[in-house]
């Protein structure tokens, strides 16, 4: 009777969401969990041990030089590179899309609902299927293999053009936007010290899912980029497995890149976003519901 | 010179007309009330005379100047928003400072009139805090501090105090009074609560469907409505309205009927009665007596029998509702406590001098209030 006290009754319909939430979170989770722990063990470990055992500090210092030191530091380079695309991407998206999707939601000019319509065609293409256009495109321009190729085509976020839409469309109040033109502010103005400064939730949002989705952009970085001075970090993580055979049961060779070392690249890329998302997460989540409460 | 002037005014929407042929002419220093029912275009004259909606047709003169295309900004108005629209990421001092820092205003300046606007609201000790930490009258403040530092020439007010509770309400009716006693600059005042109305305005503009139904002193729209929009807006309880008929006309006089009790008859001196016509007669709640017995009407009355249906006693002021037959109850003021009771069978009293005649069109057949 006391023991049956101690626990919370609960109804056989919250068990099911409860368990199936558990094993969502395991089903989920339990792959980067390994991940984040198998960048601490040595190759014999990972193939002889049970998956989830710890390994030691010194074979994960191990591990780090041979990644670090490998072909001069290259996988500093790349994340340098990822960095640079992203950062550039990101602020290329908000420079295009902040102002167009406020545009969009309080002008009224002819073709405004064609461009919307088109945004949003735009942003339910696949981008891979705009790949190889863009390929050419960027060859007639001679910004193949450059950093700003690459930024060029990922500040195009038509996803951002319609995320501002909807916020400055929903959430800006309109007293607010006549009393500043009564004020005297002129279009310019209205936007950069009115509805800008409203907007700091979305604009957080829109970098946040433009920085996402450049860090992690795979094939367009590996058809626009070829030299490996130029790689991101997914290309190079690509670049890295090939060229050393860590995942193929090849003969051995010399190179220090195994399957640990590839590992431990691949929480190098992981990590960032990881980062990104805690410091981002406050005003993400502000973003997600400022439209739906008012004032 | 006049302050605000409209010529020939026109606003539609496609093919709705919001605004139709609006003249009106307010002199500098003149307290205005633009009122009316919801949609009746009332905020949208207001915001065409801000600068904020365009206008179609007519033209627009600010202190003699024809601001029909300028700028909100260039036409020397500050407005206040019912919603308040005060800017959520500044504080109270950034708030009423941002117009004048637009203007490029010196800083010493700028200070000088944010704590002379401050003083005069009683917000000195809020300047540092931002509009959220605020309540609605606070808020509310705040807004008539951006607008009072501009110095401007005329105040547009959009129903300032229709997001406040009743005891606020009062207590900002009062400050706006004082406000223009101080400031003496025009005003225009939109609200659809007559009571506001009434009480700041030197003249009640009342429209409905973008067109003006009479402009007026206060008493002088209550007195002498000109029509039957304006004599059931105005006032509150509302004027009752029973149907009616000409029965003779001798000259300008003219017996009338009430169609409830076609021996209920009076004489009056109308303006284009002809026998047979059906008319509307209108009769204030307070203009009404309720007897329980015929033998006690006064002298000169006209009566109706009656059936009290409902009673409502708010101690100072009893307002009783009669069923007297027509589709409508008839509202009835008596002053302090009475004894009567629900469903006891009453006679009405009418004062036939105090009734007001409309015309089937809805126009006023006696005297009218013209400015």
């Amino acid at each position: 009777m006391s023991s049956r006290a101690a626990w919370p009754r609960i109804s056989i319909g919250r068990f099911f969401v409860f368990a199936f939430l558990a094993f969502a979170v395991c089903f989920y989770g339990i792959p980067l969990l390994w991940l984040f722990i198998a960048g601490t063990r040595s190759e014999g470990s990972l193939f002889s041990d049970p998956p989830f055992t710890i390994g030691t500090w010194d074979v994960f210092v191990r591990t780090w030089t041979n990644l670090t030191t490998y072909n001069n530091f290259q996988i500093g380079t790349w994340a340098i590179n990822s960095l640079i695309y992203s950062v550039g991407g990101v602020a290329l998206s908000l420079i295009a899309s902040i102002p167009a999707g406020y545009v969009l939601a309080l002008s009224e000019f002819p073709g405004r609902k064609l461009i919307l319509v088109v945004t949003l065609i735009a942003m339910i293409t696949p981008s891979t299927a705009v790949v190889l256009p863009i390929f050419l495109e960027m060859n007639l321009l001679g910004l193949n293999n450059t950093y700003a190729g690459l930024v060029l085509a990922t500040g195009f976020f038509p996803f951002g053009v319609y995320l501002a839409y909807i916020y400055f469309s929903s959430a800006l109040p309109k007293g607010v936007m006549d009393s500043a033109r009564v004020d005297g502010c002129n279009r310019f103005q209205l936007f950069t010290r009115i509805a800008l400064p409203l907007a700091r939730p979305i604009v957080a949002l829109v970098a946040f899912f433009s920085f996402l989705a450049n860090w992690s952009n795979y094939f367009l970085a590996f058809v626009l980029l070829s030299d490996d001075k130029l790689y991101n970090l997914p290309v190079g993580l690509t670049a890295l497995v090939s060229g050393s055979g860590a995942l193929s049961n090849l003969p051995a060779n010399d190179v220090p890149i195994k399957k640990p070392e590839v590992i431990l690249a691949a929480v190098l890329v992981v990590l960032p976003v990881f980062l990104v998302f805690i410091v981002a997460q406050r005003f993400v989540r502000s973003g997600m519901l400022s439209g739906a409460e008012k004032g | 010179m006049a302050a605000v002037e409209l010529r020939d005014v026109k606003k539609s929407f496609g093919s709705v007309k919001v605004i139709d042929r609006i003249d009106l002419v307010i002199e500098k220093g003149e307290f205005v009330a633009f009122v009316g029912p919801s949609g009746s275009g009332k905020s949208t004259l207001l915001r065409m005379i801000a600068g904020l909606e365009t206008v179609t047709a007519g033209d627009i003169l600010i202190d003699g100047q024809d601001v029909t295309f300028a700028e909100p900004s260039d036409r020397g108005i500050a407005m206040v928003f019912q919603s308040y629209a005060l800017y959520p990421h500044m504080n109270v001092y950034d708030n009423i400072a941002f117009n004048l820092r637009l203007s490029r205003f010196g800083k010493p300046e700028i200070d000088a009139r944010v704590k002379e606007a401050a003083r005069i609201l009683r917000l000195d000790e809020l300047l540092a805090r931002s509009p959220a930490q605020l309540s609605g009258g606070q808020r509310q403040r705040v807004a008539i501090g951006r607008a009072i530092v501009r110095n401007p020439k005329v105040f547009l007010f959009d129903e300032p105090l229709s997001n406040l509770d009743a005891a606020l309400r009062v207590q900002m009716r009062l400050e706006i009074e004082r406000l223009h006693r101080e400031l003496g600059t025009t005003m225009i005042y939109v609200t659809h609560d007559q009571v506001e109305a009434m009480t700041l305005a030197d003249r009640i503009v009342a429209l409905d469907e973008g067109k003006i139904q009479q402009v007026g002193r206060p008493l002088e729209l209550y007195a002498r409505p000109g029509n039957q929009f304006v004599a059931g807006f105005i006032g509150s309880p509302k004027m009752n309205f029973l149907p009616g008929s000409v029965v003779s006309t001798s000259g300008a006089s003219a017996v009338l009927s009430l169609d409830a009790d076609r021996n209920a008859m009076f004489e009056r001196v109308l303006d284009g009665a002809r026998p047979g016509a059906a008319v509307t007669i209108g009769a204030r709640p307070e203009t009404l007596s309720v007897f329980t017995s015929a033998e006690e009407v006064s002298a000169g009355m006209l009566t109706l029998p009656a059936r009290i249906e409902t009673m409502e006693r708010l101690g100072n002021i009893t307002f009783a509702y009669l069923d007297i037959g027509a589709p409508e109850m008839i509202t009835v003021q008596i002053m302090g406590f009475s004894e009567l009771s629900d469903q006891q069978d009453v006679v009405l009293g009418l004062r036939p001098d105090q009734l007001h005649v409309f015309n089937a069109s809805g126009a006023a057949m006696t005297g009218v209030a013209n400015a």
